[in-house]
């Protein structure tokens, strides 16, 4: 009895603690979404009174009329759903390869594989973008998705996650009169759909707030995503004036991150608690 | 009906011998189990037939055709493993028919085979659900009946029931001799378990180390083991190993001085020993009481129809008995036991039994 309600008050205690720290993570996107609805006179004097009037879509009317910025959000889709298309067929395919199939020196593979999650973008920059300029591959879409591609992530994610399937499914589709290429198509990418699901929206999200790159590799305003391009219209550095405006983009920039997150939120859940859904 | 002939198969992994030259002839329609510890080589056996595993260097045939080099699916065989392996994402009827589409079989075929095996086995409920909405039993006939509706030349079971719990498998024990005896199909079944072995089977083959120990009838094979480990490994309880020493018989026939002295009389010819007998071997069911060896009661189990008496002779000997459900048997008392000197095994230093020539592999005989 008394341990029960000793637990029940851990629990509590935990409810809060929870409750307290999503707040802390929260209040600063509600102030932005708050201050994007400001005019930006007022914000000048205080940028606090979030839920007091007055109230605006002046900030939003604002990016509407910056004419490219539709573009931009178009760009950024084609780059980040390009992405998520290609690494989901490259990380799914390598990853199978590695984990059902034998070829000589496979283990030294995997392994240099898996030493590319140590490289940090900014380590391969520079020759990064030596390699696209002499290719003549900056400024095209395929410049902006092509790097990302060779993250080893999803390769290793995919392959622990095919070790993972019992191999005696795949036998017993293999006396079923089954080919290699039915098996992989009929019942291990089936079977993988979770597993695709989270690294399809990880690479999804990464790809769409990815700034770094295309900062790099687009430098014409008609190739730019829609982070850069948003960056680039913030002429005014010392944000005497147009903070709601700023507020306005960063709420645009993230809205269909936001509306991905509400349509996959079981699959990210899972991922990042470090199973996958069965 | 299917026979299937293994010539001098072997099969190692990188330097590990796991099958050494092993050969063998299945009879078409026999219900063949491979039976053995873990490790033993019986399931790659299996698998090596199904195809799922290369020869290393040997012959398997199927129907008098060579198949070591085909690929599963073209072997004409049908395989129940372990953990079921159903396709998660599909449904029972999805299942079954998977294997026949692959062949190009016309859907009208497919749903009647299926709609058969769905009542043969009693699922014709289930067809539409997928395997997680099913008990492991249902499972376990999903997987048969995935064999079934492909009409294989021979069914390959790879310790199908290990996975079931105790009545689960008892039962599926039954359903599958009625399905044997039903389909008269050629059926080779692995399994650890020596009940599963000596209650399915109608030859049984005892590995031990990647090699056929024996080969038999379950009967045959309980009453005159080849080996010692044969000897151990089928039973239950375990044969009784009692270390002797040579004394002199009579009549020409073996006798042997047990550890604490007493000398036992045997029916086994002496002339047939190649070798100096080393152990004496007797079942739990052959230790008669008022014999006259002197022991002490260590252990009573109580089965209800039986009880199993564990003693130990004056020398530390263990030897466990078998006594009447209602024995009056208990822990500490002084008992007289006696072998029934028909019944009695030798071994030589190298394994090998001998029996009474007299000792046949039929019924049991009281």
């Amino acid at each position: 009895m008394r341990a029960s309600i000793q637990g029940r008050f851990g629990d509590r205690l935990i409810l809060v603690a929870v409750v307290a720290l999503a707040i802390c993570w929260l209040a600063p996107i509600f102030w932005v979404i708050g201050l994007s609805f400001k005019p930006n006179d007022v914000i000048m004097k205080t940028t606090g009174g979030l839920l007091s009037p007055p109230f605006t879509l002046k900030n939003y009317t604002d990016i509407i009329a910056t004419s490219a910025v539709f573009g931009w959000m178009l760009n950024s889709a084609i780059v980040a759903t390009g992405q998520t298309l290609l690494t989901l067929a490259l990380s799914t395919l390598a990853g199978y390869g590695f984990a059902r199939t034998d070829f000589p020196g496979k283990r030294l593979v995997f392994v240099a594989v898996l030493a590319g999650l140590a490289v940090p973008e900014q380590a391969i920059i520079v020759p990064l973008h030596t390699m696209f300029a002499e290719a003549n591959l900056h400024n095209t879409y395929f410049g902006l998705i092509a790097p990302r591609l060779a993250v080893p992530f999803g390769v290793f994610l995919m392959t622990q996650y095919f070790r993972g399937i019992p191999a005696e499914i795949e036998e017993a589709a293999m006396l079923d009169n089954a080919s290699r290429f039915k098996i992989f198509l009929r019942i291990v990418l089936p079977l993988s759909i979770p597993a695709q699901a989270t690294l399809g929206i990880y690479t999804f999200l990464h790809a769409w707030n990815e700034y770094f790159w295309p900062l790099v590799s687009a430098t014409k305003p008609e190739m730019y995503t829609l982070t850069i391009g948003l960056a680039a219209t913030q002429t005014n550095f010392a944000q005497t004036e147009g903070i709601g405006f700023l507020m306005a983009q960063a709420v645009f920039a993230g809205l269909p991150v936001l509306i991905l997150y509400l349509f996959f939120q079981r699959h990210i859940v899972t991922a990042v608690s470090g199973g996958f859904a069965k | 009906m299917t026979s299937i002939v293994l010539k001098r198969v072997s099969k190692k992994f990188g330097t590990t011998s796991v099958i050494s030259d092993l050969s063998l002839a299945i009879d078409p329609g026999e219900f063949t189990v491979f039976l053995g510890p873990s490790g033993c080589g019986k399931s790659t056996l299996l698998r090596m037939i199904a195809g799922l595993e290369d020869v290393t260097s040997g012959e398997i045939e199927i129907e008098g055709q060579r198949i070591d080099r085909a690929p599963p699916g073209e072997r004409g065989v049908a395989m129940v493993f372990q953990n079921y392996a159903l396709y998660p994402h599909m449904s029972v009827r999805e299942n079954l028919s998977f294997g026949l589409k692959n062949i190009g079989m016309p859907k009208a075929q497919i749903d009647e085979r299926v709609q058969a095996a769905a009542r043969m086995l009693e699922m014709d409920a289930l067809l539409e659900r997928r395997p997680s909405q099913l008990s492991g039993g249902q499972r376990q006939r999903v997987a048969i009946g995935r064999a079934i509706v492909k009409e294989p030349r021979a069914f390959l079971f790879d310790e199908p029931l290990s996975n079931l719990d105790a009545a689960l498998r008892s039962r599926t024990r039954v359903e599958l001799s009625r399905l044997h005896q039903r389909m008269k199909a050629t059926m080779i079944f692995v399994t650890h378990d020596q009940v599963e072995a000596m209650t399915m089977a109608t030859r049984i083959v005892v590995m031990n180390q990647g090699r056929v120990e024996q080969v038999g009838t379950p009967l045959g094979i309980y009453r005159r083991p080849a080996t010692r480990f044969v000897a151990g490994f089928i039973g239950s309880p375990a044969m009784n190993f009692l270390k002797v020493e040579p004394a002199a018989g009579e009549g020409g026939m073996a006798a042997v001085r047990l550890g604490d002295g007493t000398v036992v009389q045997t029916d086994i010819p002496t002339a047939g020993l190649e070798a100096v007998p080393a152990e004496l071997g007797v079942r739990a069911e052959h230790v008669t009481t008022g014999g006259g060896i002197p022991a002490t009661v260590d252990v009573v189990e109580r089965l209800g129809d039986r009880t199993l008496v564990y003693s130990r002779l004056r020398n530390g000997a263990a030897v466990v008995y078998e006594d009447e459900g209602d024995s009056p048997v208990s822990v500490g008392d002084a008992v007289s036991l006696g072998f029934r000197r028909q019944f009695l095994h030798l071994f030589d230093a190298s394994g090998k039994a001998h029996q009474a020539p007299t000792l046949e592999g039929g019924p049991r005989h009281g």
